[in-house]
């Protein structure tokens, strides 16, 4: 970690942040506002006003961390780095320990089996079902990694011919283990097919962005070097994650908040360089010369894909066709699959989910989400796509929120790639 | 009484649409000027009728009433100045009907310009003026401070577009203003006065805008030029065509430094001291004859720099760029005098050469950029807040710059506004019988003197 991030001092207060902030969209009212989480992170740096530490509290806990702000702000204020300090802040000053939030994240952190039973936990809180708020899904099925680490060989045979054999770890994130454990299980499938050995620790658990989120830094530090130790003794080039929002938190978050004096500095470093999403591990294969697997779907159909906030493309990235031009490295494998139909999204709104976020402000995140449908509908697919945990729980959750979507599919689009593999 | 006024408010329009704690206040105390005033209460109307409550409220009360939109005024337009009510128009954000047969649209005042301009373009038709904020900021907004953008030297600005205002003045009365008929004379001509009357006459509840057919096409030239007479001489040479541009920016070697990070350099090279950005639109087959003329016209003054942008991608980032100017200047100081002046064509380069004598006498960064096509050059004078005497300097350089303009026959403010950053230059322009026709019609709309006041005068 560098030298305490100042760069609220840099905002002029031009206000281009306002209509890009999904809770300034939906509130309308600064104080939910990029330009003004700033303002109120400033002075409360300079102490200058008294400020209530809830309602500060209130004002840095509506951030979706969606990034929409930073990525168009002409002065290089790092807005989302600067809640999460503040949130760290905070989370010292005040007891939070029963709150709906806290019992959700200590769930998720299960000492000694990390991420065995943490999302089945969270889904079976008594207190949140007796809101009878169905923010999480029943997990679908087994979870996909249980007793023990798991080995995947390459598909030698239908992966071009001979080549160097590449290694990947698998990152899984707790959602993709748990919850949805079948997009695990069409990642690895995927991966194999395309001459890839796969390997999958058991002792991985949770990437720790709901805990940094939620200003809890040194849990998050515990889970970060768990997960760098996991894949550690592992001779592997390549760690792959299929959640966006993981790959967000080990690729942004990580160099960000270890310090070189921190235990476990050049494992966690060493970790977090590892680690590619999905899309972006394609187009380094791709690269290398490796011809990507093509899959036909039985029976067409059409989709939008919905671009995680936390969907990071690689910096040197220029779309080479015209799905990639719609949805970035993920279009490479939109192209792949015959008979897949990619429809355009007028605006690629967020979809209101934010991690803690739409637990702690469900009703806000609702109103988000209904807008993200509004654009949706436009667009009338027969299939909605994505490739982040997060935003599969809101965008299933809420599908009934229009007449119009009632019952769509919700579908990470690897699982329709594996899926054209098999036919 | 305080506590009176806000519990009024909150029967009036429900506890959610009104702001009263410190945290939520201080989030409307700043609009882009670094000056900031704490407002008591902030309110979020829904319609005429509760603007005119509103009003009506704050005479009882006797308390000062700020509209505002975005927030990202120039010129303190929207700061409360004396506290009081900060009337947020955000909640008000609707196009209320397009009327196709006679191009005319109306809106709430809290629409997004962007959102204006996309909603009408997909139905084919064009809202031109284009504030650098225009992403961001509201119509209402727009129309109080009348603003302009590179479009202007071929479509006009917001005044040319304003057809009709519903508006609350000072006694809470709603009145209506001007019609959609092209030819109106029926008395004077009170929706002009309002545009561009920074706030101070009343409250816009409705606007009621002119809208084009959406030009075929367009296509960008960026050209530099190291000597400064030659890109005088070659722009006023494209004024003068029929088909002249729809965009005739300039930046000065500050303002190319300061967003060099968006051209990027695989794609634009740049060059020289003093570039232009030239924008033609019309049809498909206009478009190509325009740039091949201007191609022909510019190369005639020896540019060090001439490049025609073929794709979107290269013409949005051509235009990021441009509108990063302004926000991007913070690294030559964190304090920005901005002034929008606005001098006659032919004067221009006597003005440059002007600031930039001051900038030396006064040792302090000036950095200029703006629309040539119009005259409007937007003056920074970049400071560092915690020293004291730099800060004295910059105000003295900001006031001989000012006086020049006058005397050059120029507007102190082409589209910001006078507000609070100008107000005590005025004086450089108009005298005393002069600065008093403008009090008394504010007397008029306002007797009780509520509607943003300490504002222009």
């Amino acid at each position: 970690m560098e030298d305490k991030d100042i760069s609220y001092l840099n905002c002029v207060h031009c206000g281009k942040c306002l209509p890009v902030c999904p809770t300034y969209r939906i509130s309308l009212n600064e104080f939910y506002s990029p330009r003004g989480r700033v303002r109120l992170i400033l002075t409360d740096n300079n102490d200058v006003l008294p400020l209530k530490v809830s309602k500060v509290a209130e004002a840095m806990s509506t951030c979706l961390l969606c990034g929409r702000c930073v990525n168009i702000c002409p002065n290089d204020v790092k807005i989302g780095d600067l809640i999460i300090n503040e949130r760290i802040k905070l989370n010292e000053l005040q007891d939070n320990k029963f709150s709906l939030g806290a019992i959700a994240l200590k769930a998720l952190k299960n000492k000694r089996k990390i991420l065995l039973k943490s999302a089945l936990k969270i889904a079976n809180i008594p207190i949140i079902n007796q809101l009878n708020r169905r923010f999480v899904p029943n997990p679908q099925g087994k979870a996909f990694i249980s007793a023990r680490n798991y080995r995947f060989k390459a598909d030698r045979n239908g992966a071009g011919g001979k080549r160097e054999e590449i290694r990947a770890g698998y990152f899984s994130g707790c959602v993709f283990n748990s919850i949805y454990p079948q997009i695990s299980a069409d990642t690895v499938a995927s991966l194999v097919k395309n001459g890839v050995s796969v390997f999958v620790p058991q002792m991985q658990g949770c990437c720790g962005l709901p805990f940094i989120s939620s200003g809890d830094i040194s849990s998050f530090k515990d889970l970060a070097l768990n997960n760098a130790n996991a894949f550690k003794a592992q001779d592997i080039d390549y760690i792959v994650t299929s959640c966006a929002s993981c790959s967000y938190s080990v690729n942004k978050l990580y160099p960000l908040y270890f310090n070189k004096n921190d235990e476990g500095y050049s494992e966690v470093l060493n970790f977090s360089k590892k680690l590619l999403n999905i899309w972006s591990f394609f187009k380094v294969l791709e690269k290398k010369g490796i011809d990507i697997k093509a899959g036909e779907l039985q029976k067409e159909t059409d989709a939008v894909f919905h671009i995680p906030c936390h969907l990071l493309n690689s910096p040197e990235f220029k779309p080479s066709s015209y799905n990639e031009g719609l949805i970035g490295e993920a279009g490479l494998i939109v192209d792949k699959i015959a008979g897949l139909k990619l429809k355009p999204l007028k605006h690629n709104y967020c979809c209101g989910n934010g991690g803690m976020f739409n637990i702690r402000h469900y009703d806000l995140s609702k109103e988000i989400t209904r807008l993200k449908f509004e654009e949706i509908k436009e667009a009338f697919p027969q299939n909605i796509l994505t490739s982040c945990s997060g935003c599969m729980f809101s965008l299933s959750d809420q599908r009934g929120i229009l007449k119009e979507q009632q019952g769509i599919p919700v579908n990470h689009l690897i699982s329709i790639y594996a899926q054209s593999l098999k036919e | 009484m305080n506590q009176k006024l806000i519990k009024e408010f909150e029967e009036l329009l429900g506890k959610n649409r009104v702001l009263s704690e410190a945290e939520e206040l201080l989030c409307y105390s700043y609009d882009a000027t670094s000056k900031e005033f704490m407002p008591d209460v902030v309110v979020f109307p829904l319609n005429s009728n509760e603007i005119s409550n509103i009003v009506k409220l704050c005479l009882k009360y006797n308390t000062p009433v700020v509209g505002r939109g975005s927030g990202s005024g120039f010129s303190g337009g929207s700061l409360p100045l004396k506290g009081g009510v900060v009337v947020s128009f955000t909640k008000m954000n609707h196009i209320l009907e397009i009327d196709e047969e006679n191009m005319f649209v109306t809106v709430e005042p809290g629409v997004i310009n962007a959102d204006l301009k996309s909603y009408l373009a997909e139905k084919g038709y064009f809202y031109p003026p284009d504030p650098a904020s225009y992403e961001f900021s509201t119509i209402g907004g727009n129309v109080a401070e009348c603003s302009g953008g590179p479009s202007a030297v071929k479509y006009g600005v917001t005044k040319d577009y304003v057809a009709a205002l519903e508006l609350i003045t000072g006694d809470g009365e709603i009145i209506n203003t001007g019609s959609k008929s092209v030819k109106d004379v029926s008395g004077y001509n009170l929706t002009q006065l309002m545009v561009g009357s920074e706030g101070t006459l009343g409250l816009f509840s409705k606007i009621t805008l002119k809208f084009l057919s959406n030009p075929e096409a367009n296509s960008l030239i960026l050209v530099s030029f190291d000597d400064i007479g030659n890109g005088f001489n070659a722009a006023i040479s494209l004024l003068k065509l029929r088909n002249r541009p729809s965009m005739l920016e300039f930046m000065d070697k500050s303002s190319i430094e300061s967003v060099k990070s968006y051209f990027k350099s695989d794609i634009i090279k740049i060059e020289g001291a003093f570039l232009f950005i030239i924008e033609a639109d019309g049809s498909r087959l206009e478009v190509g004859e325009s740039v091949a003329e201007y191609e022909k016209i510019l190369k005639e003054f020896s540019p060090v720099f001439l490049f025609s942008s073929g794709s979107e991608e290269e013409k949005r980032v051509i235009m990021e760029a441009r509108k990063a100017i302004s926000p991007s200047l913070r690294k030559y100081g964190d304090l920005k005098i901005n002034n929008d002046i606005a001098v006659p064509i032919n004067k221009i380069i006597e003005m440059l050469s002007f600031i930039e004598g001051i900038s030396k006498t006064y040792n302090v960064p000036i950095i200029n950029f703006g629309h040539f096509g119009d005259g409007n050059i937007h003056v920074n004078i970049m400071l560092n807040k915690d020293d004291a005497d730099m800060v004295k300097r910059g105000e003295k350089a900001k006031f001989e710059i000012l006086k020049k303009t006058a005397e050059a026959g120029g507007s102190l403010s082409g589209e910001h506004g006078i507000g609070l950053e100008k107000k005590e230059f005025m004086k450089l322009k108009y005298n005393d019988y002069y600065m008093n026709i403008l009090k008394n019609i504010k007397k008029v709309f306002d007797p009780r003197n509520i509607i943003n006041p300490g504002k222009i005068f």
